[in-house]
């Protein structure tokens, strides 16, 4: 495969973002539907190449293609090399960031029609999808980290994209700050192994990891850096709060960015520098304990949520936490010695990129499911619906396709995917084990809850009259069918083998008394919510009321918010360093100047100003800044 | 002597003084702006055309080497731009229009020249010849903050020139030259690198050229000069003569001061940390752009000041580098503020609420810098940072590459603050924001540079390298 | 080399000492009778010759005064510059005179300016 193709699975993206912005928005903003075509057909062809490639790759030897790459910049003696890395990792990546993308870029044809953002819709949709390619192919953390960034800030401007809304600009921000915060943590882990190896290639700092060319104290430091960047974008505890807030943004959006794409580049990027975490002990074991914690906490979160796209976001936190428990098992048992380095480096890898794969469909399904609920009844709020089975047909049958392969039912995509989670950190950590089962239990209680909240029973909303319940065009059920066909058979497809796990066959993986655990807990918890939600035999209300003071800690989220916000953020920033500052501002500097600015102050008392008060102090500033750096240099030196 | 290697700065003074008799005789005023920018054309060829000399001139007292020719060039492109963005503006100036090109010219020439001497008295000269322009030009609103800024920056300047002068007579006075080679020279010959007299000469010359770059404690004027100032004229300001000064420090400090880096490389990097930061905290505070911008320039020649701390050619070279990515995104910030000031009146940033609606290529221009401020991919403005941090932990500064990168996280906000006005705020009018061609040519010739030196950087760091080596002994 | 700041102190002390002695002198002498005292009212007055002052020191001058003083400055100025070359014109020879050319030419760049902005007039 000619490397230009590969350079162009990212950069038609890129070239239909400059497309909408320089010339449709422009000079064609009267035809929007225009640059929905346009996002459509260069991430379709990016999607038709990544097919090539993944075809490519799996004939290659080692599952690797040979790429040219480029000097980029040469600074003395310092060359940093750009090229793009075509593995198995990339290519499955790839794969699901072009078809989730393509299928929700359709959607969005009809979900975002007759707004008057669609141009800059996909616009920011195109650069969105190059960023995460481009994410996805580099084969250096400094051009990752470029498009890392990249895809933070496309983030942070389609969260924002009502912007009329305050909800959804201050969701925007606190995305963009909170991740910024990992992103610190990542940029400091890269100028780290920088400084220690010169190099900021992906590859060169596996082989040096692995044959402990960089060791200690410092890789554990760099590992736990780089995993603060992932923690941030894949909203792992505690860097969590900014996802169920980012649900402000476009449903479409949160489908691709918030639950398929965006939040797993924190997955891929453990993935990808997988042989340097798993050299740390220490690192590794962080991952597979933030990850555990992380899907058992925000699973607990998602049982009581009323917003159906809320629940959806603690499901993705909580999955999300399950990848990184496979990641941080596997590597946990590498480094007791469990399983062999070469055996275990392949097995982590596809353990938690295979869910990646799998959760993609099922839960972009989902939230696209959750679009066409609120397109059709006006709210996301699950008291408000009931009844829409009748109502929508297929929304329904995708979506309980979707939530049974999310509560890892047999034979569906997140089974098999849930299955390999659960049998690293069985074999490996049986700790965490212990929570994962749990969370299993959870999460198929909560997704069924929604399925009964939503779908079942009869109808509560108020504008059943003026709006009327009807299913959603065509232009969006299409994607959802496709989604859903995947979210059956994506389990199926050999990519667990493909990326170095272990197959297992149809009815051969039942065999195992693992997978009928999990079976039992999962059926246990669709039971349960049946049995509250469906038929009733229980009553919510006095659940609730029993279980009061859990209930109250899971839906205020455990006080998180109020936490970093009062405590941190207003506390200390806003009232402390904010205030003094502004007060000096405004007393010292703005107050002599305002001053002076009056207008009809003449000249001439500009003049004896300067002469009494300010001027002087500046004069005197410079002279003890004067004497200071000498008593400095005279003491220390 | 060849009077050929003075051919730019002499051209450029005559550029000047044909604009004045332009000015004089003819009545078509908006013809000044081109002929300044056209003429520009003669001492920049001059000065290509001299690439790869490398002589010296007046017994020495100038060379013209790679780096002072590449700062000339730097220097023309700088006011060229400062000039197109001028023609939305010089209506403010009434009746002195020829006198306000004329005087930037000058005040280039200054710099030129400050760039390529290698001796103390024509530093100083230089610096004088800059700095009086430069005093000119800050008042030349007339109005009161105007006048207040010039007159500020005048005494102030006065006050560190003759700072500087102590500092250079006590280096005179130990080592009996003023020629920078030799006063290094003598450092090492006369073992003068203990004496205590040597290191105030330091500290005093460090304050002297820290009030040229706005080095905290000596940035006190910025901030009100700024804001007083023309709109060009502190994009000048901020761009040029910061890195005139830069220049000059990097000829002092590694030409003449080079055996003393032990002592000058800490000095420098104490003065870096302390000055991001309080640039930064304070820039958080600020309501007024230009203001603002004003105190994140001064963070910038924090974060600019770990290549002097690095003390090492990488830092020179990631300095000069960063200064050409400093110098495109900088520039096209004040300009599209000048373009939107121009129109609403105002510096204060809530009156830039949805300006992406009223000037959505303006605004667009504007986020681009400040994004490239804030040092986020793909702009200059992170390959400038990235550079000079990887110099500083070269230099095993770690602790203060530590600092700098806090300091990027914190000044991210106060930049992207903006840039949420710009795009999630209410338009407060739907009125359109219209702007010159030549300005917007300037804009788009300093956000083409900010993107290609934050994708393809190769080209002018290879330069930036070539023109710092020119420092070594 | 420190040992030159000695010749800077040595000067230092003399210059202190000659406007210290042309004080301390006359006050001395006073001090020793030697100096008759002998007042009377011409004495008093402010300028023992010439006019006696007229109304407040704080009167406003007209600015073109200092329009003319900062010409005379240019003028000045050139002048310094025109008699050290007039004197070695034989040694500087073409180059010298080029040099000077451009020099009185930029200073008559200033004089048309001044011309053309009208200061020479006096309204």
């Amino acid at each position: 495969m000619p490397a230009e193709l590969v350079l162009a699975i990212f950069l038609l993206p890129f070239f239909s973002f400059a497309i909408i912005s320089f010339v449709l928005r422009p000079f064609f903003n009267h035809r929007p539907l225009l640059s929905g075509y346009v996002t459509i057909a260069a991430i379709g062809i990016s999607l038709v190449l990544s097919i090539w490639a993944l075809i490519e790759v799996s004939g290659a030897p080692h599952h690797i293609l040979q790429m040219p790459d480029y000097e980029w910049v040469v600074i003395g003696d310092t060359v940093i090399r750009i090229g793009v890395t075509v593995d198995a990792l990339a290519v499955v990546m790839l794969i699901v960031v072009t078809s989730v993308s393509l299928m929700v870029q359709i959607y969005s044809l009809g979900y975002m029609k007759g707004d008057g953002g669609f141009c800059r819709y996909f616009a920011f949709m195109s650069l969105f999808t190059g960023s995460m390619l481009g994410l996805v192919l580099a084969d250096n953390l400094l051009f990752l980290f470029l498009f890392w960034e990249g895809v933070g800030l496309c983030s942070y401007l389609l969260i924002g994209f009502w912007f009329h809304k305050p909800e959804a600009a201050r969701a925007a921000m606190k995305a963009f700050l909170v991740t910024r915060l990992g992103d610190f943590g990542f940029l400091a882990a890269i100028l780290l192994l920088y400084a220690k190896t010169g190099t900021f290639d992906i590859g060169e700092l596996q082989n040096l990891a692995l044959t402990g060319a960089i060791g200690g104290t410092v890789l554990t430091w760099a590992a736990i850096g780089v995993f603060s960047g992932a923690a941030g974008k894949s909203a792992q505890f505690p860097l969590h709060t900014w996802l169920p807030d980012a649900m402000e943004g476009p449903t479409p959006v949160s489908a691709l960015i918030h639950a398929a794409t965006m939040v797993a580049a924190g997955v891929y990027l453990v993935a990808r520098m997988f042989p340097v975490f798993a050299s740390s002990t220490t690192a590794i074991t962080t991952v597979a304990i933030i990850g555990g914690f992380t899907a058992i906490f925000a699973a607990s979160m998602g049982l009581v949520m009323n917003d159906i796209k809320r629940v959806l976001a603690y499901s993705t936190i909580s999955q999300l936490g399950y990848m990184m428990l496979g990641l941080g098992t596997v590597g946990v048992g590498i480094s007791t010695g469990y399983i062999s380095l070469e055996h275990g480096l392949a097995l982590g890898v596809a353990v938690g990129i295979f869910h990646l794969f799998t959760h993609a469909f099922f839960k972009s399904l989902l939230f696209l499911g959750a679009g066409s609920v609120s397109h059709a009844t006006g709210t996301f709020d699950m008291r408000e619906m009931g009844g829409l089975r009748k109502a929508m047909p297929w929304t329904f049958f995708t979506f309980l396709i979707a939530s049974l392969s999310l509560a890892g039912i047999w034979p569906l995509a997140g089974f098999w995917s849930k299955e390999g989670i659960l049998a690293a950190s069985f074999h490996y950590v049986p700790v965490l084990f212990y929570l994962a089962i749990i969370t299993v239990f959870m999460t198929a209680f909560y997704i069924f809850r929604v399925i009964f909240l939503t779908f079942g029973g009869e109808y509560r909303g108020t504008d059943q009259g003026s709006h009327g319940l009807h299913e959603s065009p065509v232009v969006m059920l299409v994607p959802m069918v496709i989604l859903a066909i995947l979210a059956v058979v994506a389990g199926l497809l050999p990519i667990n083998e493909f990326l170095g796990g272990e197959s297992h066959s149809f009815f051969g993986a039942l065999s195992h008394p693992l997978a009928w655990v999990s079976l039992v807990w999962a059926g246990g918890g669709i039971f349960l919510a049946y049995a509250i939600y469906g038929a009733k035999w229980l009553s919510a209300a006095s659940l609730r009321q029993r279980f009061a003071p859990i209930h109250t800690l899971f839906s205020r989220k455990y006080w998180f918010d109020e936490l970093y916000e009062n405590l941190f953020l207003m506390r200390l920033l806003v009232n402390g360093i904010f205030a003094a500052l502004h007060w000096f501002d405004d007393h010292i500097i703005d107050g002599a100047v305002n001053g002076i600015a009056g207008g009809t102050v003449a000249v001439g008392t500009v003049v004896r100003r300067l002469e009494t008060g300010q001027l002087q102090a500046y004069g005197l500033a410079i002279f003890v800044g004067i004497l200071a750096i000498v008593a400095c240099v005279f003491i220390f030196s | 002597m060849n009077i050929y290697l003075l051919s730019p700065e002499i051209s450029l003074l005559a550029l000047a003084l044909v604009v004045i008799l332009l000015d004089l005789f003819m009545d078509r005023k908006w013809l000044l702006g081109v002929v300044s920018v056209v003429g520009l054309i003669v001492p920049a060829a001059f000065t290509v055309a001299l690439w790869g000399t490398n002589q010296t001139a007046f017994g020495g007292a100038l060379v013209v080497d790679q780096f002072s020719l590449f700062f000339k060039l730097f220097f023309l492109v700088v006011v060229a731009l400062v000039i197109l963005s001028s023609t939305d503006y010089a209506h403010k100036f009434a009746a002195f229009r020829g006198e306000y090109y004329a005087i930037l010219l000058l005040a280039t020439t200054g710099m030129m020249l400050m760039a390529s001497t290698r001796e103390l008295i024509s530093i100083y000269v230089a610096l004088e010849l800059t700095g009086i322009s430069l005093y000119v030009l800050t008042g030349f609103l007339k109005d009161d903050k105007s006048s207040e800024a010039g007159l500020k920056y005048l005494l102030l300047g006065a006050v560190a020139s003759a700072v500087l002068l102590y500092g250079m007579a006590l280096v005179f006075g130990l080592t009996g030259t003023t020629h920078l080679r030799e006063i290094a020279t003598a450092i090492s010959a006369e073992g003068l690198l203990s004496s205590p007299a040597l290191l105030m000469g330091i500290v005093l010359l460090v304050a002297g050229f820290g009030f040229k770059i706005a080095a905290v404690p000596f940035q006190m004027w910025v901030p009100d000069v700024y804001e007083g100032a023309p709109t060009p004229v502190t994009a000048y300001l901020s761009v040029a003569s910061k890195a005139a000064g830069f220049a000059v420090i990097l000829r002092v400090f590694y030409e003449a001061l080079g055996p003393a880096s032990l002592d000058w490389g800490m000095i420098f990097a104490v003065i870096a940390a302390i000055t991001m930061t309080v640039g930064n905290v304070v820039a958080i505070a600020q309501s007024n752009i230009k203001r603002m911008l004003g105190y994140s320039s001064i963070a910038q020649a924090g974060y600019l000041m770990i290549g002097l701390a690095a003390a090492s050619t990488t830092g020179s070279s990631a300095l000069v580098f960063f200064l050409v990515c400093y110098a495109f995104t900088n520039l096209g910030a004040f300009i599209a503020i000048i373009a939107i000031s121009n129109k609403i009146d105002s510096d204060q940033i809530a009156d830039y609420s949805g300006m992406a609606r009223r000037a959505p290529l303006l605004s667009l221009a504007l986020a681009l810098c400040l994004i490239s401020l804030a040092g986020i991919p793909p702009t200059a403005g992170f390959m400038a940072k990235l550079y000079i941090f990887s110099a500083g932990i070269d230099s095993g500064l770690v602790w203060l590459v530590i600092i700098a990168v806090i300091n990027t996280v914190i000044a991210a906000y106060y930049y992207l603050r903006v840039v949420r006005v710009i795009y999630l705020g209410a338009p407060l009018s739907e009125e359109r924001v219209p702007s010159s061609g030549a300005l917007r040519a300037a804009l788009s010739f300093a956000c083409l540079g900010v993107l290609a030196l934050g994708i393809y950087p190769w080209m002018v760091l290879r330069i930036a390298e070539v023109a710092a080596s020119m420092l070594l002994p | 080399m420190l040992g030159n700041f000695g010749y800077i102190g040595i000067f230092l002390l003399a210059a202190i000492g000659f406007a210290a002695s042309t004080i301390l002198i006359p006050v001395t002498l006073r001090f020793l009778g030697v100096v008759p005292r002998k007042p009377n009212p011409t004495k008093y007055t402010t300028y023992e010759c010439g006019m006696e002052t007229v109304g407040k020191s704080w009167v406003r001058f007209n600015f073109r005064y200092y329009f003319f003083a900062l010409l005379f400055v240019v003028f000045d100025i050139q002048v310094v510059f025109l008699y050290p070359w007039a004197v070695h014109f034989n040694q500087l020879r073409l180059f010298g005179l080029v040099e000077m050319l451009a020099f009185v030419l930029i200073l008559l760049v200033g004089f048309v300016y001044a011309w053309r902005k009208g200061v020479l007039q006096w309204k």
